[in-house]
């Protein structure tokens, strides 16, 4: 063995979990893959288009402001993933024109500008989604049903939200689909019986994603799938989707009855989860450790503060949406709840004796 | 048998490092040629050399004799001529002189009859004085003398001896504790007798305790009083606090923590008057042939004990001495075994990963990470931007630098290195000239 071979030094630790940013991020992309891929099933090549517009928009936008801040930062793949999820909430015969300025935006003013990846206080993707939702209003609320639902291609139709909205009756006014009609047989008489329930017809083609909508937010069963592999592998917190999805229901459920003329404790919870953004919102978007609290206490709060904003938009609001404002707005409230966190960890200092002998004014203890 | 424990918050589980077994007992590495026996192998001033270049010392023999307190006397742990008295730089930073002896002439104990003392007919006072003379310290870094411990507690709650590897790629402690298991509990039997704890525990994971030295037949009745729990290996299973929760619930207590390891060197300094001249050392990582846990002479250049495993692999990519997680890293192989010398790990490029730091995306790993509940992302915001006192106030003086948060963080933010950093700088302007301020820790 020859000596004086020289080594790097370092400081310890010297080794380190696996998982870097930026795998995190391409896993959360990976994730989405097959709730995209029913999108451009059901839409086929203009979803396609759509989605790739988009993506192609973040890039150019993150590799501008990495530019500028002479930083390469293309590959962490956060840049990918808003891309991703701006062109998910697209409709699907929109101008992709639309996404992919929405994504520039989302990826220079709302991310770039604030010093890029860690530093922004919005998130990016919803920014996007929410400055197209103010600029093409229009075209934002165009929508068309599948092709696998109508013999013609691209008929327009509300989304099961609107015309619940509209016309007021939830999931009556809806054709539902042969698959729907025979699954939610198959399970009434399997499953359901027995409990002494019934599900109603129409929720499997919510559930399954056989309706009109944003071409990524069809399939609440893939993009539910989705979550638990990513809660599972500990990629994204529990915290917060649990309790968005906790508030939002118990709201629904107590108060949703009302906007269309039921009493309390009618609402439909089912129909509220598995329509509109608010599943991928609540387990894609909302957890984005950047823009939300970081303490157990925070992210509850966090939660519980979308789900209520997004109840009441969608009971109150003038658009059938809410979700994507519902989290901007509790983004906005982030700093505060941060400032509690500071004061329970500062108590908790307090009352914890310093190990290694200094205490929290920076005193030798005495021995 | 109790099921597995933990401590209550944090902790990360190590996945990488743990692939590899020492199944066979441990062997005695080759002597080497040379050992070069540093003076400060302990936390107080290095000890007064009293040899002299070109003097024979025999096996055994006061090389170096402890200065004042927290020194401990340093022995020859091969017979030779010294070569030459240097002063080298301490993997740990800072600096100490170091006997370099070069081997020659006969052994005084290898391969002799083993003297023995009966230490039960020893005072305690005679006891402590042997402990003292032989010069054992406690085998955890920072290496304070046992003597300065047992003769500043008496009469405490709990004596703990803690055979958990809770950290990567060690394996010398379980290793101890198996092929040794009764000179161990020898060694425990005479702390008990110096200490007079209320409680003994033995703490591993994952032994079946029929396979310990528990509960040997005929065993003496003090032995018998050992209560042993089985803890989850979680990082970082081995801090005083964590393992008192762990087995007690409690946060603090009158307890004195020691490892197998230098249970075993006061057994062989009270039972056969040897003097602390050798250790196990686990050599492992991704870069080594054959990973294995040997018993080195201190003085023993790491690269030896590297080419009695088989050399490398390939070019390791760091050099770590103690620990992947809490450990400090060497440039060469020329460093030598010391009394703390717990582990030498050769690490590959692999198992250092990616190193490039990215932004925090502020995902709280590292709090959740955290043994101690602190919140690593602010606290590191707050001492970068040169904040000690709201760093302080947010405890960073509880951070114990285990590095949890930085091992979990996936952006690479050098969160322990910073807090260490930042600790050093103010147990400085702290404990100036009193050099036990960092080290009670180590004793509480």
């Amino acid at each position: 063995m020859t000596s004086g071979k020289t080594l790097t030094l370092g400081n310890a630790p010297f080794v380190f979990d696996k998982r870097t940013t930026s795998s995190l991020m391409w896993g959360v992309s990976l994730s989405l893959l097959p709730a995209i891929a029913w999108g451009f099933f059901c839409f086929g090549a203009p979803a396609a288009i759509i989605v790739c517009t988009s993506i192609l928009g973040a890039l150019v936008g993150e590799a501008a402001s990495s530019a500028l801040r002479r930083r390469f930062t293309l590959w962490d793949g956060s840049a990918f993933l808003t891309g991703l999820l701006v062109g998910m909430a697209m409709p699907p015969d929109i101008s992709p024109f639309i996404p992919a300025v929405a994504a520039l935006f989302a990826t220079v003013v709302v991310k770039g500008a604030f010093g890029g990846l860690g530093t922004n206080w919005m998130n990016p993707a919803l920014a996007g989604i929410a400055f197209a939702l103010v600029n093409w209003p229009t075209e934002m609320s165009r929508w068309t049903l599948p092709n696998r639902l109508s013999d013609v291609i691209s008929v327009s139709g509300a989304t099961p939200m609107g015309v619940a909205r509209t016309q007021g009756g939830g999931l009556a006014a809806l054709t539902s689909s042969a698959t729907d009609s025979s699954v939610t047989t198959a399970l009434n008489q399997g499953l359901f019986s027995r409990l002494g329930a019934q599900l109603p017809g129409g929720y499997v083609d919510l559930a399954l994603g056989n309706k009109s909508g944003a071409l990524g937010e069809l399939s609440g069963i893939l993009i539910l799938a989705a979550s638990i592999v990513l809660l599972a592998r500990k990629v994204i917190r529990w915290e917060i989707p649990a309790s968005i999805v906790v508030s939002f229901a118990l709201l629904t459920w107590a108060f949703g009855g009302l906007v269309i003329g039921d009493g309390f404790f009618s609402g439909d919870v089912l129909f509220a989860i598995f329509s509109g953004s608010f599943l991928l919102v609540a387990f894609f978007m909302a957890p984005d450790p950047v823009t939300s609290p970081s303490s157990r206490l925070g992210m509850i709060l966090y939660g519980m503060g979308i789900g209520t904003i997004t109840f009441l938009f969608r009971a109150f609001g003038s658009r059938s949406e809410g979700t994507a404002f519902a989290v901007l707005l509790m983004d906005c409230s982030v700093p505060a709840i941060s400032r509690l966190d500071a004061a329970m960890s500062r108590w908790r200092a307090s009352r914890t004796p310093a190990p290694n002998g200094i205490d929290a004014r920076g005193r030798s203890r005495a021995r | 048998m109790k099921p597995s424990r933990t401590f209550r918050h944090g902790g990360i589980r190590v996945e990488i490092g743990c692939d590899w077994e020492q199944k066979k007992t441990v062997q005695n590495a080759f002597l080497p040629n040379g050992a070069v026996i540093l003076l400060k192998q302990h936390t107080g001033r290095q000890a007064r050399c009293v040899v002299r270049r070109g003097e024979y010392v025999r096996e055994g023999m006061v090389i170096g004799r402890a200065d004042g307190p927290l020194s401990a006397n340093v022995h020859a742990s091969i017979p030779g001529i010294v070569r030459d008295i240097r002063v080298t730089a301490l993997p740990e930073g800072g600096q100490a002189e170091a006997v370099v002896i070069a081997l020659e002439g006969s052994f005084d104990r290898l391969g002799r009859r083993e003297e023995r003392y009966l230490w039960s007919s020893m005072g305690c006072n005679e006891i402590l004085a042997t402990i003292r003379d032989k010069g054992v310290v406690d085998t955890e870094e920072p290496g304070l003398p046992l003597f300065d411990i047992l003769s500043e507690k008496k009469d405490i709650e709990l004596l703990f001896v803690n055979a958990i590897e809770s950290e990567p790629y060690l394996k010398a402690e379980a290793c101890l504790l198996r092929d040794k298991g009764e000179e161990v509990m020898d060694g425990v039997a005479i702390l008990r007798k110096v200490l007079s704890p209320k409680r003994t525990i033995l703490a591993s994971s994952g032994e079946r305790p029929e396979n310990l030295p528990l509960a040997r037949e005929g065993a003496p009745a003090e032995e018998a009083e050992i209560e042993y729990f089985d803890l989850e290996p979680i990082y970082p299973q081995d801090m005083p606090r964590q393992l008192l929760e762990a087995v007690s619930g409690q946060k603090q207590g009158d307890a004195l923590f020691i490892r197998p390891s230098t249970a075993y060197a006061v057994h062989e300094a009270v039972v056969h008057g040897k003097p602390m001249v050798e250790r196990y050392v686990s050599i492992a990582g991704g870069a080594l042939k054959r990973p294995e846990v040997l018993k080195a002479r201190i003085g023993t250049p790491i690269g030896d004990l590297i080419e009695e495993c088989g050399g490398f692999l390939g070019p390791p990519a760091r050099l770590v001495l103690r620990g992947a997680l809490r450990g400090h890293s060497v440039h060469d192989l020329d460093v030598p075994v010391t009394k703390t010398t717990s582990a030498v790990i050769a690490l590959d490029s692999e198992e250092v990963g990616f190193l490039w730091r990215s932004p925090c995306i502020r995902c709280g790993r590292c709090a959740k990470a955290c043994p101690e509940r602190l919140d690593p992302d602010m606290l590191f915001r707050l001492v970068e931007r040169g904040l000690t006192s709201r760093a302080l106030g947010l405890g960073l003086g509880s951070c114990t630098a285990c590095g949890a948060c930085s091992y979990i963080c996936p952006a690479r933010v050098p969160l322990v290195a910073a807090f260490s950093a930042e600790l050093r700088t103010l147990a400085d302007a702290i404990g100036d000239g009193d050099s036990s301020g960092g080290d009670q820790g180590r004793i509480r």
